[in-house]
């Protein structure tokens, strides 16, 4: 007990009880200017003022929409990157490490790159677009601000392409040479062997994903500051600006709560679902 | 081997020991004994801190060492919410320097000191303030905060532009050695200045509202409010607001959305040589009296047409050294003339700091005349006093000081409105001026839904307030 002690003091003292004193907030009006006066107690007052928030029904709309391409734009390309990198070819390593290295740079320098990138007059994309006389498109507009950011997502999917790698390490080489002389081609082995022993690994790195894509902050933050006309403002953004900006803490602890419990079912969802897809053994 | 692991972690132990004792016995700043130390946190960074700086080492070299006084002066990042996490902590500096965008907020929030008292005590009243800096530092008939720097913003453009298209302006009736004075003909001007190239974007753009700070504030210049204090009322959807969007509408829709958006948002960085006005990508903006200081810095050509920018010149003879000009930003409404909207950086005492008078001893300094002056020609900025010396405005680093003085000073200068909820008014706003020039909406019908959400916030947080004070928890 005694050696875990500052383990469960830290524990309780900097995430239970916040987590706990945030549940109760969220059915107040709360200042941090206030703290000794105490919260006001104001029920669903909260829950309510949220319901009826545009901005909120927005910013839950954008993030669900960046999801819907995120998530199997990275679970795609990071899979394939991963099955591309198992193959045994010459300069795996430098393959390797040529794809994890994006996943090194700091948020923030990615961020002002891809913005460079995605400018519409100066940048990258549109010089090339331009030389082979394609019209060049706003990537940061209204219509392509999101999927662009979702574009940008995948590029940073090094760590999950390690996931990946580790788990087709587990594949059982005489399960894939069994059915290599039972006459399967590489994609049958791949559908019939590999991908479900790899199963776990995809659905942990789901999990991971909703989480992730669910959490989305700085970038957005840094590239479009939740513009233009509000197409990229997402709803951690949301419950920031309620916090920091506007100083509702009572409000944006109900934001986050409710984030909480979106983010729960759709993992609990993914959960029932695994029953379905997912072989453990 | 098996000493070498343990020996190894208790070298570092010891090491870290002996950085904790040296580093708690260090003073990191040489307070003299005896003094009280005013804890002073500034959002500013290099240049603006250390030249805050010098006003820091006036005081403690004066006042400060006359009264005892030591202000510690910390250039602090993200102050704003540092600074209401130290109030709620417990431990708040004792001068915040932070935005007049947050002292209805802050002062309704409980989160600063009333400062009327102090104020009177050192005779700074109202006399003694510009109308609009003290309308802009007072909530509920109430001091909250006072002045460092204001910013008063004007109209301003780009003579040599103007000169290029001279030929156009004149074939228009326009008169390309001067600047707009009225709306209508600031429109004019902005369609010559224009340029496409053939595929039809935008290389040059005369003005562009969604590229202006003020947008949220743009009704003031179509004679409108924004914010009753005495009632609570917000009026987003007035006629003169909806005037001022239905104009911001039209620059979208004679440049095109999209085209609009290509030119926005392939613009450089303000602070930097790109800067729109710099690079004459944009021939007018608005903005205010800092931008000398920006352009002697990022681009001194801009500056140098005659002699080096260093000169020292009579005043008229300064304004032909520049390629630049500045007048007031026209106004919608005949008759309406000299509109400004005046921000500024503010100084407050967060509840809870220690030494208020103390505090208060060194903001009276930074609001004295020498000192302001002093500050604001540093900060390449307008006073905020009612009574400036002649060498103020004679010497100081904008040429064009004196338009900025006269627009704080004229009866039609505003102030950030005094509204509790303003960052949200604010953001609404901007967010409507994007979408009335991205999407074919209706100005009005936008305004309409602005003005129901931001009302409807207005009046919970009063009513919320008012439950607070019912239940003493004010």
């Amino acid at each position: 007990m005694a050696f875990i002690s500052p383990w469960i003091i830290g524990f309780a003292v900097f995430t239970a009880i916040p987590i706990g004193l945030s549940f109760y907030y969220s059915f107040c009006d709360y200042s941090l200017t206030r703290p000794s006066r105490g919260p006001l107690w104001i029920g669903l007052d909260n829950y309510n003022q949220m319901i009826h928030d545009p901005v909120f029904w927005k910013s839950l709309g954008n993030t669900l929409y960046y999801a819907a391409m995120a998530l199997p734009a990275g679970m795609l390309v990071s899979l394939g990157l991963a099955l591309m990198l198992n193959a045994n070819i010459r300069g795996q390593t430098i393959y390797r490490t040529i794809i994890f290295l994006p996943s090194l740079v700091p948020t923030i320098a990615s961020a002002m790159i891809w913005l460079w990138m995605f400018n519409p007059t100066e940048g990258m994309f549109n010089f090339l677009l331009a030389k082979v006389h394609i019209p060049a498109p706003d990537w940061l507009g209204e219509r392509l601000a999101m999927p662009s950011l979702a574009m940008m997502s995948v590029w940073s999917v090094g760590n999950t392409v390690v996931i990946y790698l580790a788990g087709l390490q587990d594949v059982p080489r005489e399960l894939l040479e069994a059915a290599e002389i039972d006459g399967a081609g590489p994609i049958r082995r791949l559908f019939a062997v590999t991908l479900p022993v790899l199963t776990p690994v995809i659905f942990f790195n789901l999990i991971m994903a909703i989480i992730g894509t669910f959490s989305i902050l700085t970038i957005p933050y840094i590239m479009t500051l939740g513009g233009p006309n509000k197409s990229t403002y997402f709803y951690t953004m949301f419950n920031y600006d309620e916090a920091f900006k506007y100083l509702h803490m009572g409000y944006a602890a109900t934001l986050a709560w409710v984030q909480l419990a979106l983010t729960l079912a759709l993992t609990g969802i993914a959960f029932l679902s695994a029953r379905k897809w997912v072989h453990y053994g | 081997m098996k000493i070498i692991k343990p020996a190894i972690f208790a070298l570092l132990g010891i090491i870290a020991i002996i950085f904790l004792v040296v580093g708690s016995m260090q003073e990191n700043f040489p307070a003299p004994p005896g003094f009280t130390v005013v804890e002073y946190w500034e959002k500013w960074n290099n240049p603006e801190a250390a030249q805050m700086g010098v006003i820091v080492d006036d005081f403690n070299k004066t006042v400060g060492r006359e009264k005892k006084i030591f202000v510690h002066f910390l250039s602090v990042s993200d102050i704003d919410q540092k600074t209401l996490i130290s109030i709620s902590a417990g431990v708040p500096p004792d001068i915040a320097g932070t935005w007049d965008t947050q002292i209805a907020q802050y002062a309704a929030l409980g989160a600063v000191q009333q400062l009327d008292d102090l104020a009177a005590a050192h005779g700074i009243t109202e006399d003694y303030y510009l109308p609009v800096f003290w309308r802009g530092c007072s909530y509920n008939g109430h001091l909250y905060a006072l002045v460092s720097t204001p910013g008063t913003v004007a109209l301003l453009y780009n003579k040599q532009i103007y000169q290029q298209c001279g030929d156009a302006l004149r074939a228009a009736g326009l008169d390309p050695d001067r600047a707009p004075r009225t709306l209508e003909e600031f429109d004019r001007y902005t369609e010559i200045l224009n340029t496409r190239d053939a595929d039809g974007l935008i290389q040059r753009a005369g003005y562009v509202p969604l590229q202006s700070w003020y947008i949220p504030q743009l009704s003031f210049w179509f004679g409108g409010r924004i914010f009753d204090p005495a009632t609570g009322r917000l009026s987003l959807d007035s006629p003169e607001t909806l005037h001022a969007y239905q104009w911001v509408q039209s620059y979208a829709k004679r440049l095109g959305p999209r085209a609009l958006m290509d030119f926005k948002n392939g613009l450089g960085n303000f602070d930097s040589p790109e800067n729109p006005f710099l690079s004459g990508k944009i021939a007018m903006d608005q903005q205010g009296p800092w931008m000398a200081n920006y352009i002697a810095h990022l681009k001194p050509e801009f500056s140098e047409v005659k002699v080096p920018i260093d000169r020292q010149w009579e005043l008229k003879d300064r304004r032909t050294n520049v390629v630049w000009g500045v007048a007031p930003f026209p106004s919608a409404v005949p008759g309406l003339t000299n509109v400004s909207y005046n921000s500024f950086d503010a100084l407050m005492i967060p509840s809870g700091a220690r030494h208020p008078k103390e505090a208060f001893e060194f903001m009276a300094f930074v609001n004295r005349q020498d000192e302001a002056e002093k500050l604001d020609a540093l900060h390449c900025k307008n006073c905020q006093l009612r009574h400036v010396s002649k060498s103020f405005i004679e010497n100081h680093p904008n040429p064009y000081i004196s338009v900025f003085q006269d627009l704080a000073a004229s009866p039609n200068a505003q102030c950030t409105p005094v509204c509790p909820i303003w960052p949200e008014v604010y953001q609404t706003l901007l967010d409507t001026a994007q979408a009335v020039s991205l999407e074919p909406i209706d100005p009005a019908v936008a305004l309409r839904a602005a003005q129901t959400r931001m009302q409807g916030e207005c009046d919970r947080f009063e009513r919320l307030l008012e439950e607070r004070r019912r239940l003493g928890l004010d």
